[in-house]
């Protein structure tokens, strides 16, 4: 049966025989073409313990876009072939629909995530694949434990979670949520991801923090979503208390910090927090539609601004906020797009930022935690504090660098043109995220 | 037309002149007023189309039934004269700023930022009334930014964050407003149907008192109206702190009347406080734009005393106010601007004398002086003296200490007049040569024009104000 994951897959087997060729980038740009084409005619995987369903068809044609401005932008051979790989196990992940194929999936999105970081040049790319590499080995072994536990309490691994059961069951689920809470860079299990982020190859951490932990905040919602909405006097005021800590924090650590990348890292980690605002917000029927919505925006603009700031370091040689003073004298279509995504990402309206928040915040409203809404909006607020001084430094500050590029130096507009346009889609086009369901 | 092209053809056509015409500022200059005079054709001929009472319907569009997120745009009296001020303002701001630098990005931010706001005085959809509002912020943000003065920077930064805290707490009251009554439709939504209208109200008064600025919430305006370029100034006066007033009389005083009337003292004595307070400052001010500033801060504590009347006659008067500000307070800004790119000095103790060195440009700024101290046959006269009238029908004769507020602003501005405009010519004055473009004058002397003519016959404006309200009171509620 022809799917995309199949697809994929075969591509991406393929294509090893293809580095060092000019056919490489047209063939993967035709695979993940054609996986599109495929997905939007309904074709799934057909393999027991994996199923879709409307919300994650959308979602995985908005993957096939973004994987396709990712290998556009790409340019290294490796990195492609590994991004069609993470790509096949995306789509697995996505529809996995019981517990063994969901952790089978999991497991193998984690190890080629390892295996995209190890393509190491620096010694700060080492750093930052090691850190990921213990990480993502202590998520595996946490995960495992509670898998035990919800086992041995007579939990099934060829069924979907149980919502309720034993003890032991129960407490495997919550132990398996934070093993998978280091995967979503939860505080306390954030620490790897500032590091990860910032220290590896920039369109890496457009991979890894972009499609990586966005595919798998939408699959731990569709599988533990359940679970939780039947455990609401334990999971509301714990996962609360992370999502208010978890944004807190990440804002608060991205204002002090002085390298775009790890802005951006921090960034991220306070966006886990808007996501696990879903995770709350369970009970509401608006929680499934906040969590899709938040993933679709979250994977073109956080994608989006990595891959502009990947540009910006391979042509301009900028990673600090000093170095990106005056940049929009240097390159105002770069810098025009990496505001854009900057404006998404601080939820600026007419942007998918926006909305996605706008729906997440409205799904804890709609819970009965306004408290808790209100919490997200101020933080939200004070993300704009490191965002707009980014947006600042690159318009308002006079051009300090000590070369100038006059020549317009090439970049992947492409991608960024793909990525900026479906950050727009989304953020006017409502309707085609709420009309499906 | 559609109503939809003034809102969505600006974003386009900024963006399309900001990326391809970098080079050319005649072509942005000039899509620019051509985009704004037919804005104001368009405003203009809504009057005639409007029905006697209620909303017409402009369309609907980019319906989301699920999410009640539909782009529903509908105008009733109040939105039409909001948006006719705003074009004939934008019309004027394009005028003043015929010198600017880089100004292939300046107009383009101007074509932006007049979508935004248009959508912004047509929504009648809670949600895409937020957008809009949002919107606003970020062509003022490079604005106030890119062409700003000295502290630019810091002004711009705690202009956007200030504001953006306060719009945080209006989308919160909406997102409460939609769990409560089913709808983000503001045309739908009745006081009746809200559990907790005191949190909302409170909510949306905060958010939207940032805006106006009603005191304690007022930090960010002297900055940014110092820091930004005269001609933005104008703008963030006259149009972006409208728009903070016209949210306070349509989603707290019309949408919730009767909580507002619970907390109409409230309004009530931070107006008298910005009144006074703003009054005081502009008083002890040496830093001739921060006076206007403080001056502009003043009025709208006027306009909030007004509205907290929550009286036909009291919004009515709010509503003069509100334009005869915007027409008053704007040569005040391009005045000081002018004189500053001139002189390269805020203080008014390096000026003097300017009247024997530029006879018309001082003119217009005592007649604008006048004006915002309320001198009989200029807008601001009947502004304060309508608001004066119905403060003290709806709270009693002890509201005649609004009048002392006039006497502040006597104080503030003769003084500055005579540090100013009179006296001795200063050296700096002596050897400066004050040349205006010729279309930032014309700018100038339309809005002296403004000033008598809706100050000696204010029935002109009265007479579209008043049906505004009048099916207002129609609809019932508490007014």
């Amino acid at each position: 049966m022809i799917s995309a994951f199949t697809i994929l897959f075969a591509v991406a087997l393929l294509s090893l025989l293809f580095h060092r060729s000019v056919l490489l980038k047209p063939l993967s740009l035709t695979a993940i073409a054609l996986s599109f084409f495929f997905t939007l005619q309904g074709a799934t995987v057909a393999l027991m313990g994996f199923s879709s369903s409307e919300h994650i068809q959308l979602f995985e044609l908005v993957l096939e876009v973004v994987l396709f401005a990712l290998v556009l932008h790409e340019e290294e051979d490796i990195t492609i072939t590994q991004t069609l790989f993470l790509g096949a196990s995306s789509v697995l992940l996505l529809q996995a629909d019981n517990l063994l194929s969901f952790i089978i999936s999991f497991e193998s999105l984690s190890i080629i995530s390892v295996v995209l970081v190890s393509y190491i040049k620096t010694k700060e790319q080492a750093e930052g694949a090691v850190k990921m590499f213990i990480a993502g080995s202590l998520a595996t072994g946490i995960l495992l434990l509670g898998l035990a536990f919800y086992v041995m309490g007579g939990g099934l691994l060829l069924e979907p979670l149980a919502t309720g059961g034993s003890l032991f069951m129960d407490v495997g689920t919550f132990i398996m949520l934070a093993g998978l809470f280091y995967k979503l860079t939860i505080v306390p299990f954030h620490g790897w991801a500032a590091d990860t982020y910032a220290l590896v190859r920039h369109s890496h951490a457009a991979i890894l923090s972009g499609v990586a932990k966005t595919v798998a905040a939408l699959a731990i919602f569709t599988i533990f979503a359940p679970f939780l909405a039947t455990h609401l006097e334990l999971s509301v005021p714990l996962l609360a208390t992370l999502a208010v800590v978890t944004m807190t924090l990440g804002n608060f650590l991205a204002l002090f910090s002085k390298n775009i990348a790890r802005i951006l890292s921090y960034s991220s980690i306070a966006h886990a927090g808007y996501m696990l605002l879903a995770f709350v917000a369970v009970k509401s029927s608006y929680a499934d539609e906040g969590i899709l919505y938040m993933a679709i925006a979250y994977i073109f603009m956080q994608s989006g601004a990595f891959l502009a700031l990947d540009s910006m370091k391979k042509h301009y040689g900028v990673s600090t906020l000093e170095e990106l003073q005056g940049f929009s004298a240097q390159n105002p279509i770069l810098a025009f797009f990496f505001t854009l995504q900057l404006f998404s990402l601080a939820g600026i309206p007419l942007l998918a930022g926006f909305l996605a928040k706008a729906v997440v915040f409205y799904a804890g409203v709609d819970a009965g935690l306004w408290w808790l809404v209100l919490i997200a909006l101020l933080n939200s607020a004070l993300s704009v504090g490191y965002y707009a001084w980014i947006v600042k430094t690159m318009y308002f500050d006079k051009l300090t660098a000590k070369e100038v590029f006059h020549a317009p130096v090439q970049f992947a507009t492409g991608a960024q043109v793909i990525l900026a346009l479906g950050t727009l889609y989304f953020g006017v086009f409502a309707g085609s995220i709420f009309n499906i369901s | 037309m559609s109503a939809i092209i003034f809102i969505f053809a600006p974003f386009v056509l900024a963006l399309l002149l900001a990326l391809f015409f970098r080079g050319k500022s005649s072509v942005s200059k000039f899509v620019s007023l051509a985009l704004f005079a037919s804005m104001l054709s368009f405003s203009l001929d809504l009057f005639t189309k409007l029905p006697n009472s209620g909303y017409l319907d402009l369309g609907s569009f980019l319906a989301v039934p699920a999410f009640s997120f539909t782009l529903s745009l509908q105008v009733d009296m109040l939105s039409t004269i909001m948006l006719t001020l705003t074009s004939v303002m934008l019309i004027l701001v394009a005028f003043a700023s015929w010198s600017m630098k880089n100004q292939a990005l300046y107009y383009s931010l101007l074509i932006f930022f007049s979508g935004a706001i248009f959508g912004v005085f047509m929504s009648t959809n809670f949600l895409w009334f937020f957008i809009f509002w949002e919107l606003t912020l970020v062509p003022m943000y490079f604005l106030v930014g890119i062409w700003g003065a000295e502290r630019r920077i810091y002004a711009a930064v705690k202009f956007f964050l200030y504001t953006h805290v306060a719009s945080m707490l209006i989308l919160l009251a909406f997102l409460l407003i939609y769990k409560e009554a089913g709808t983000f439709d503001m045309t739908l939504v009745k006081e009746g149907m809200l559990l907790s209208p005191v949190l909302i109200w409170w909510l949306l008064f905060v958010g939207f008192a940032v805006k106006m600025p009603i005191f304690p919430f007022h930090t960010w305006l002297p900055d940014a109206h110092v820091q930004a370029p005269a001609p933005i100034s104008v703008l963030l006066a006259g149009v972006l702190l409208k728009m903070g007033a016209y949210a306070m009389i349509r989603m707290v005083i019309l949408l919730l009347p009767e909580t507002s009337q619970q907390y109409a003292w409230v309004i009530l004595t931070l107006g008298l406080i910005t009144l006074f307070y703003a009054g005081f400052m502009a008083l002890y001010e040496t830093h001739l734009k921060k006076m206007v500033a403080y001056s502009s801060i003043s009025h709208m504590g006027l306009v909030a005393i007004a509205i907290s009347t929550m009286s036909y006659a009291g919004l009515s008067a709010a509503l003069y106010e509100m334009i005869g500000h915007a027409f008053v307070i704007a040569p005040l800004f391009l005045i000081a601007g002018f004189l500053h790119h001139k002189t390269g000095s805020w203080q008014m103790g390096d000026m003097g004398g300017i009247m024997q060195k530029a006879p018309y440009i001082s003119a217009i700024f005592v007649l604008a002086g006048l004006g915002a101290l309320g001198l009989p046959g200029t807008m601001g006269f009947v502004g304060e003296l309508s608001i004066l009238i119905s403060a003290m029908h709806s709270y009693g004769i002890w509201l005649a200490v609004v009048a002392l507020g006039s006497l502040f602003g006597a104080g503030y501005i003769i003084w500055t007049l005579r540090r100013v405009i009179y006296g001795e010519m200063s050296e700096l004055v002596a050897k400066t040569n004050f040349k205006m473009n010729i279309f930032e004058f014309a700018a100038l002397a339309t809005f002296a024009l403004f000033i008598i003519l809706f100050g000696l016959f204010p029935n002109i404006l009265f007479d579209f104000l008043n049906p505004a309200f009048a099916q207002f009171t129609s609809l019932g509620g508490a007014l």
